[in-house]
């Protein structure tokens, strides 16, 4: 999870960003209006979720939930700033907005990747409510939680240093093969 | 958490928990220190979030609750510890060696 001081100050610049950024695309390009009241439509998204962190903050009991929800909106506002922001260095005149937009989206999909990946074994079930040995359950979790982190290493690696019409193919089989091996864990845990 | 993992005892205890949930009792057996101490142990390593503590009727389970960069931490940090133990002990060796042939 992205540190509490970090999120709290990143997370409503990013919303502002990413509108800002929008008005601003809707004001150079006014003919695509529809893909930027959906920007705004999503950033307003984003913007009521981090009004609902703020309320669950105030119960200690969700601090949790609140700093998830945060955690989240850094990550979507990081997106689609960087998505937006590049498509406006295009329009005013960067020949290379695009693909480093698309790089650099990749890049942050992956850092999430990682920051779930580093969380996972920190989420512990109450013993009580384990329907499995809780040696098994453990081993999943720490083992789910390493592929995850390297995957998001690989993914975000891949899009920063291969060719664009490369790393599509690389980044998509690192996350098949993550994928199949955490299914395979669980196929182990449950049956086997 | 570096003041949790410096302790070779408590570097001991995560790794114990790495293969399962343990109870107070079963992990305190595989040490030679009083309980007091190893309590002492548990309360370091629970104040730096890297286990947790479950009641079940009278006993306490603990279990690991390390992410996964704290794992690799405690990896890196076992792996400095034994090699700085084994280059001690090596220099402890040559010490008695020299020692002898002095002697002799």
């Amino acid at each position: 999870m992205i540190p509490q001081s970090v999120s709290h100050a990143v997370a409503p610049a990013l919303v502002v960003l990413g509108a800002v950024l929008a008005a601003a695309n809707w004001y150079l390009q006014p003919q695509r209006s529809t893909a930027w009241a959906a920007s705004l439509l999503l950033l307003g998204g984003l913007a009521v979720a981090l009004l609902v962190a703020r309320r669950l903050t105030s119960n200690p009991a969700r601090r949790g939930a609140a700093d998830s929800i945060r955690s989240g909106v850094v990550f979507a506002g990081s997106i689609m700033a960087i998505s937006l922001g590049a498509k406006l260095a295009t329009t005013l005149g960067g020949g290379q907005g695009a693909d480093l937009s698309t790089r650099a989206s990749m890049v942050v999909i992956g850092a999430f990747f990682m920051f779930t990946g580093n969380a996972l074994p920190k989420t512990l079930t109450p013993l009580a409510a384990l329907k499995c040995d809780p040696a098994r359950v453990q081993a999943f979790q720490r083992l789910s939680g390493w592929i995850w982190v390297i995957t998001g290493l690989g993914y975000a690696v891949a899009w920063l240093a291969l060719p664009l019409d490369l790393a599509k193919p690389v980044s998509l089989a690192l996350l098949m093969s993550g994928m199949l091996v955490i299914v395979g864990q669980i196929v182990r845990l449950r049956w086997l | 958490m570096f003041k949790a993992l410096s302790d070779p005892t408590r570097r001991r205890v995560l790794q114990l928990l790495r293969e399962r949930p343990m109870t107070a009792g079963e992990l305190s057996d595989q040490f030679s220190v009083s309980k007091p101490t190893m309590s002492a142990h548990f309360s370091v390593l629970q104040e730096a979030g890297l286990i947790e503590a479950e009641k079940s009727g009278r006993m306490i389970i603990y279990r690991l609750k390390m992410s996964v960069l704290e794992d690799a931490l405690l990896g890196f940090v076992q792996t400095l510890g034994s090699r700085m133990k084994a280059r001690t002990r090596l220099a402890a060796n040559r010490g008695v060696k020299r020692r002898r042939l002095k002697e002799a």
